[in-house]
């Protein structure tokens, strides 16, 4: 998205230089993998990437970077609504903005984060702070509408390795 | 003198002169289906339809999901925090309890006298594992540990040390291997694979990460030393206070030291070799350049 707004905005600012940064040394250093009967050690070879061409280094782009979220027009309006049936697929999509802000436990529960947690810390009482820095529980119509706002993937059962959530996707002692 | 009774009498008679039942000749008993009132047509003409009265409601303009009227909505008013995030690069591995094993084992559906791998299992619909969704296999959970009472040769993808105590303790052993995705898809599901007629592949190495686990003998990794492994299983015997069986002294020993290849991913059949469903044939490559790439462990 913001290739494409440079791409747009570039014609408004003079060319940008062509051969940004052209230099772009290959290093790639493998590591020879011993043979390895009957100790197999380790075969991880160190291959490192091309280094990527450090082409935001010039004083034009990053002006342009950041006047572009000041330029009425240019920057363009999220789009929230939820597609109940996509144009491709017919299926329904989830909203990403739901799945960046929140964790579905496996027993119908939503976390989130105390909004707030990280501004203004300096003028909190540590005890605000602590109760901000706590992870919450989503009431029940908070969570129906985060469901309705995700698909059936978010909702399955998960077994990561080392989960610190893991213990908290079944109830314990819950008697209704 | 009685005459002999037919059985099922006009009924019968009028099935057999009757004609071929169709769909055109059937018919629902009379009552049986009620017709439901459609929207709009209830009493008084249906009125406003189940639409509410005025409004966006029954005008049908209301906002999209989660719009609180312009004030920040929630699902936007809340912080973003990493819950989900690399979800999609994070190992899964489905969980297998002890107590599912040996129930398994009792029904007969795993062999306990064959090495018992994971195509054995999902043979056996003990677990379902999914690679699209990022399982890299089986993983051995505790429960059931205090009434496993079976030797067993068995090769799962992660285990913890209750699981590996258990399974010693009654004389057998465990290792941990390693499937990338692709070999995991191979070995759960092989005759698919065999009818694409592709030559079987190499088993790929663990990435960075999961090197150091697999290298440990501490979780019997089948990249670990072997003598490594043999210290472990005393230190191991000693900690959980049973003592260590012999297994060289077993009658299945030879079973119980099967153990597959790093390169390879089905018992008796080497990376490379093509299984013809059809003919009932394995095809094996005789071309040098071949036989290098495929034996070789780099």
């Amino acid at each position: 998205m913001a290739a494409a707004l440079a791409r747009r905005v570039s014609g408004l600012l003079r060319p940008l230089s062509v051969s940004l940064c052209s230099k772009a040394p290959q290093l790639c250093k493998l590591s020879s993998l011993t043979r390895l009967p009957p100790v197999y050690s380790s075969a991880a070879a160190a291959v490192r990437a091309p280094l990527r061409a450090a082409a935001c280094l010039t004083p034009r782009y990053n002006i342009l970077q950041r006047v572009l979220p000041l330029i009425p027009g240019l920057t363009p309006q999220p789009s929230r609504s939820l597609t109940y049936f996509s144009v491709k697929k017919g299926k329904r999509k989830t909203v990403k903005s739901v799945t960046d802000r929140f964790m579905r436990l496996h027993c119908d529960l939503w976390i989130r984060r105390k909004a707030g947690y990280k501004k203004k810390l300096w003028k909190k009482s540590p005890a605000r702070k602590k109760r901000l820095r706590e992870h919450v529980f989503c009431s029940k119509t908070q969570g129906k509408l985060l469901d309705k706002m995700t698909t059936a993937f978010w909702k399955r059962r998960n077994w990561f390795v080392n989960d610190p959530y893991l213990k908290y996707h079944d109830r314990v002692n819950l008697k209704l | 003198m009685s005459f002999p009774k037919k059985t099922g009498g006009k009924a019968l008679s009028a099935l057999q002169n009757l004609p071929r039942i169709t769909l055109a000749n059937l018919r629902p008993e009379p009552g049986a289906k009620k017709p439901k009132t459609l929207r709009g047509r209830g009493q008084h003409g249906g009125n406003r339809s189940g639409r509410g009265h005025k409004g966006e409601r029954q005008r049908g303009t209301r906002p999209r999901l989660g719009f609180e009227g312009g004030q920040t909505p929630f699902y936007l008013a809340i912080p973003k925090y990493g819950y989900n995030e690399g979800h999609s690069r994070r190992p899964q591995y489905q969980p297998l309890s002890l107590k599912r094993l040996q129930y398994l084992i009792d029904l007969g559906r795993v062999d306990p006298t064959q090495p018992i791998d994971l195509t054995q299992l999902v043979n056996a619909r003990g677990v379902t594992v999914q690679p699209l969704k990022r399982d890299y296999g089986v993983q051995l959970v505790e429960e059931g540990a205090d009434i496993f009472a079976a030797k067993i040769n068995i090769e799962v993808q992660r285990a913890s040390e209750g699981v590996i105590a258990a399974i010693e303790k009654n004389g057998g052993v465990i290792t941990t291997t390693f499937y990338d995705p692709i070999s995991l898809g191979i070995v759960i599901k092989p005759v698919p694979f065999f009818l694409r007629g592709q030559p079987i592949p190499k088993r790929m190495l663990p990435g960075e990460h999961m090197v150091p686990y697999y290298r440990d003998a501490e979780n019997r990794g089948y990249l670990a030393d072997p003598e490594k492994i043999q210290q472990a299983r005393l230190a191991l015997a000693q900690k959980y206070g049973y003592i260590l069986p012999d297994i060289s002294k077993d009658e299945l020993y030879h079973m119980l030291s099967m153990r597959k290849d790093v390169r390879q991913i089905f018992f008796g059949l080497s990376p490379g070799w093509v299984v013809s469903m059809p003919e009932k044939k394995i095809l094996k490559p005789t071309d040098e350049k071949l036989l290098k790439y495929y034996s070789s462990y780099v």
